[in-house]
């Protein structure tokens, strides 16, 4: 599938020349380029997909396809647009796959690893519960900009929408997270009322 | 300031986006408003829920590990100049006389 590159932000010099050194043939640019976009990309496809493993997969298969175009592009090239232009089709593609959702385990023992008890733990379930309720894109944006805190600039470009769009849609999904929350808790306690 | 403007703000507000005299205002709208001052906690408070329940993601160290090896792995395939793919091409199923 052709990607168009989002401009995720100018590169800066530093990366410029680091894409210039792959297309050389240098290793070390390829580790260095590995290094300084590989948590951003995770976090992305991770929130995008729910799953580790399924992020893991797709985050070195965004990176193989994107250094062989960077290696077969002759000449300035956008590499992070490229980057994540990739990883977003493939996790598109993936999502499209018939899969369970699950709350992984790992994720709820990094909750009791962080010392959570068992209300807040309770309470952080009912969020993930919520949040699971929202559209994709409400989802998205709010992990992007309200857990992952990145630039509302980025997530405009990732989201490829305008800023004040994307500002637009992040205010909605906090109002539709709340209603959901909201609902999740009233029928709690109508439901705890009903057992008393 | 009156609440339909006030509520137009609270997520600038809740961003630290808003400009000083603009968010003095605003705060001292919340302070005489009820309902205006609910709408404002429960979003922060939303926020502040999610922000517990769902982890900052970061790849672990033995993805890490694994992903950069597969990468540099595949570079002289990337690259077909470069010096380790003369070796490899003995582990191609169809050597070049094959073609």
């Amino acid at each position: 599938m052709p990607t168009a590159p989002i401009e995720t932000h100018h590169e800066s010099p530093y990366e410029k020349r680091l894409v210039a050194r792959l297309q050389a043939g240098e290793s070390e640019a390829l580790s260095a380029l590995f290094d300084l976009h590989v948590d951003r990309v995770f976090a992305f496809a991770r929130h995008l997909l729910g799953s580790r493993e399924d992020a893991e997969e797709i985050v070195t298969e965004a990176f193989l396809r994107a250094f062989q175009r960077a290696t077969a592009f002759r000449g300035d090239c956008p590499f992070r647009g490229w980057l994540f232009g990739i990883t977003r089709n493939l996790c598109l593609d993936r999502l499209r796959q018939p899969r369970l959702m699950l709350l992984e385990p790992e994720a709820m023992e990094r909750h009791t690893d962080h010392g959570q008890g068992a209300a807040q733990m309770e309470t952080s379930l009912v969020v993930r519960q919520a949040l699971a309720q929202l559209s994709e894109e409400h989802r998205l944006v709010l992990t992007l900009c309200d857990v992952e805190e990145w630039d509302a600039h980025e997530v405009a470009a990732i989201l490829e929408k305008s800023l004040p769009a994307t500002k637009s849609l992040l205010y909605r999904a906090r109002r539709a997270l709340r209603t959901e929350l909201t609902t999740l808790w009233d029928e709690d306690e109508e439901e705890t009322h009903d057992a008393l | 300031m009156r609440c339909e403007e006030i509520r137009s703000l609270l997520d600038a507000h809740l961003d630290h986006e808003l400009a000083e005299e603009l968010n003095r205002r605003l705060e001292r709208h919340l302070l005489r408003c009820a309902a205006c001052s609910y709408e404002a906690r429960t979003l922060e408070q939303t926020r502040s829920m999610l922000r517990e329940a769902v982890p900052i993601e970061v790849p672990s160290p033995s993805f890490r590990e694994r992903a950069s090896a597969r990468l540099l792995d595949a570079l002289p395939e990337l690259h077909p100049t470069s010096g380790r793919t003369a070796a490899r091409q003995w582990a191609l199923p169809f050597s070049r006389e094959d073609s």
